[in-house]
């Protein structure tokens, strides 16, 4: 079921370069969507779109079969339904506590006072910074300052999740426990959307992946197919995701079974050279 | 300014009723004015670093740091109580050193009593206890977020001025002007883009213009504010009888 779709999108930043050059894109409910691109493709620029931030010249988003307005009342529902995670943390918080600055998405949902007060608490918990609650925001590591901004977010229970460039600047264990965090999340029926230019992020995390190119989508589809496509992956400046390469590798030396599905992460890959020694 | 909210932020009595630290400080405050600084002054003094320092467990020498400064200022304008110039000639003044001391015990007194609360209470804590007393939700608001923005623009005036130092920008007065000059006016610029960046980040969080936050707003204990009360009796009533 489509959730969220954007189509022909145009827009272009004041006085600036076209940003976004008729851009179509559609989100499916429980599918994780990576949006991938290089460097200063739009992506930034299409997620301030599908969260109104941003308005079109031409071009509209569409949220579950209804055009979506720009009235103060109409933004403010929109943006209850979609969470926006900014690339910068910094961009978010706000408040003179870790604690406060989550109450506050859930306080404009218009919860109650105690009702709030739990759903703070479970998303610390879940987020694992339950023990930063009484930090002030401005004395925060960068690690910590991404949790708190994702917790503002989580705590809304959004229907969609969109994250820019989620695990950017993240060390390896701070990137995968986002993504667990994230995986949780998604149980609880929140759909992901996050934007990368990392084709192995893409393609161990997401199910779909729309291909980014100069303010448009080249091609949105299955992982599987879409970042199998050398050729495609050229015209991008991306190259096809290390794991992929190596599975398709093993298939070919009869490692794999031509059915069996591609490996996803390192284990999977590491298991087809045979059990691992302990 | 960082450094004391830091310390403020970290304090175990963070958590503390901000009536009680407000009735005691400004109280204290208000005695140290109205009475004579010999004892009243004095005995305020020994009671105010007292309380912050082993009750507030301020850590000494933050509060040190914070003391010398202005102390300072202050010795040296006692100084100038202590001589008079009559003529053309410098002389001791009559009870200048009686004057000079009065001044130095009154003015710690106060400093003490006002250093006890920015240290163990946030900035952010004391505007939401002003909202709390009746000051318009806008101001504080406004008030909230250039508390917030100051500390991204120190850090990223501090982050320049390093990247301007690690290019040898500082080398020489003229140099260094010029590099200030340059810091200041692209820091405009950047706070114009913050503050835009950051009104982003509100709205996508369904922000409708009020700011709600939940804080914890801890419970006066009766018990402590009889205590402080009754101390500061104490010290109005010595004040009374010595004068
Ligand atoms: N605030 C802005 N003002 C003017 N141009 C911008 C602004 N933000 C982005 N752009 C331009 O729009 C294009 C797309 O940027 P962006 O959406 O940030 O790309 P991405 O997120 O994929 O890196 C780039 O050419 C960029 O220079
Ligand atoms: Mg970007």
């Amino acid at each position: 079921m489509t959730l969220l779709e954007a189509k022909s999108l145009v827009y272009a930043y004041p006085g600036g370069v076209p940003a976004l050059r008729g851009l179509d894109l559609r989100i499916q409910a429980g599918r994780r969507l990576a949006i991938l691109g290089p460097n200063g493709s739009g992506k930034t620029t299409l997620l301030l779109h599908l969260n109104g931030t941003l308005r079109p010249s031409t071009g509209r988003i569409v949220l579950e079969g209804e055009d979506c307005g720009y009235s103060r009342s109409q933004l403010v529902a929109w943006r209850r339904r979609i969470g926006l995670v900014f690339q910068d943390a910094e961009d978010q918080l706000f408040a003179a506590s870790v604690a406060e600055d989550v109450s506050f998405g859930p306080l404009n949902l218009g919860m109650q006072d105690d009702e709030v007060r739990q759903r703070v608490d479970e998303t610390l918990v879940a987020l694992g910074i339950q023990d930063l609650a009484d930090r002030p925001t401005h004395m925060l590591s960068f690690g910590q300052k991404k949790r708190v901004a994702l917790a503002g977010a989580v705590a809304m229970r959004p229907q969609i999740l969109m994250l820019d460039e989620p695990t950017a600047g993240l060390d390896q264990k701070g990137s995968w426990q986002l993504l667990e965090v994230l995986t949780r999340l998604e149980s609880l029926g929140t759909t992901l959307v996050f934007t990368t230019h990392d084709v192995d992020l893409a393609y161990s995390f997401a199910h779909d992946v729309a291909l980014f190119k100069d303010g448009k989508v080249l091609v949105q589809g299955v992982v599987d197919t879409v970042l199998a496509d050398a050729g495609l992956l050229a015209r991008v400046e991306l190259r096809s995701p290390f794991l992929m390469e190596l599975g398709l590798k093993a298939r070919a030396l009869g490692l794999l079974a031509d059915a069996s599905p591609l490996p996803r992460n390192r284990d999977e890959v590491l298991n087809l050279f045979g059990p691992r020694a302990l | 300014m960082s450094a004391i909210d830091r310390t403020a932020h970290l304090n175990p009595w963070r958590h503390r009723s901000l009536t009680e630290k407000a009735v005691l400080a400004l109280g204290m405050l208000l005695l140290a004015m109205i009475f004579p600084p010999f004892p009243t002054g004095a005995l305020i003094a020994g009671i105010m670093a007292s309380v912050t320092l082993l009750g507030a467990r301020v850590p000494v020498r933050t509060w040190i740091a914070c003391v010398l400064a202005p102390a300072g200022f202050l010795f040296l304008g006692a100084l100038t109580l202590l001589v008079q110039f009559d003529g053309d000639r410098l002389s001791w003044a009559a009870g200048g050193g009686a004057a000079a001391a009065a001044l130095i015990v009154r003015s710690l007194a106060g400093l003490f009593c006002l250093l006890f609360l920015a240290l163990t209470t946030p900035a952010s804590d004391l505007l939401a206890g002003l909202r709390r007393f009746g000051l318009p939700s806008e101001i504080a608001e406004v008030a909230l977020l250039i508390y917030r923005m100051l500390f991204l623009f120190g850090d990223t005036a501090k982050t320049m001025d390093a990247a301007q130092a690690a290019r040898l920008g500082h080398r020489g007065v003229r140099r260094r002007l010029h590099a200030l000059g340059m810091l200041l006016a692209s820091l405009l610029p950047r706070v114009m883009d913050r503050a835009r960046r950051m009104e982003m980040g509100l709205a996508a969080r369904a922000w409708d213009g009020e700011m709600r936050v939940l804080g914890r707003r801890p419970v006066l204990s009766m018990p402590a504010l009889i205590l402080i009360l009754s101390l500061e009796a104490g010290t109005a009533l010595l004040g009374v009888l010595a004068s």
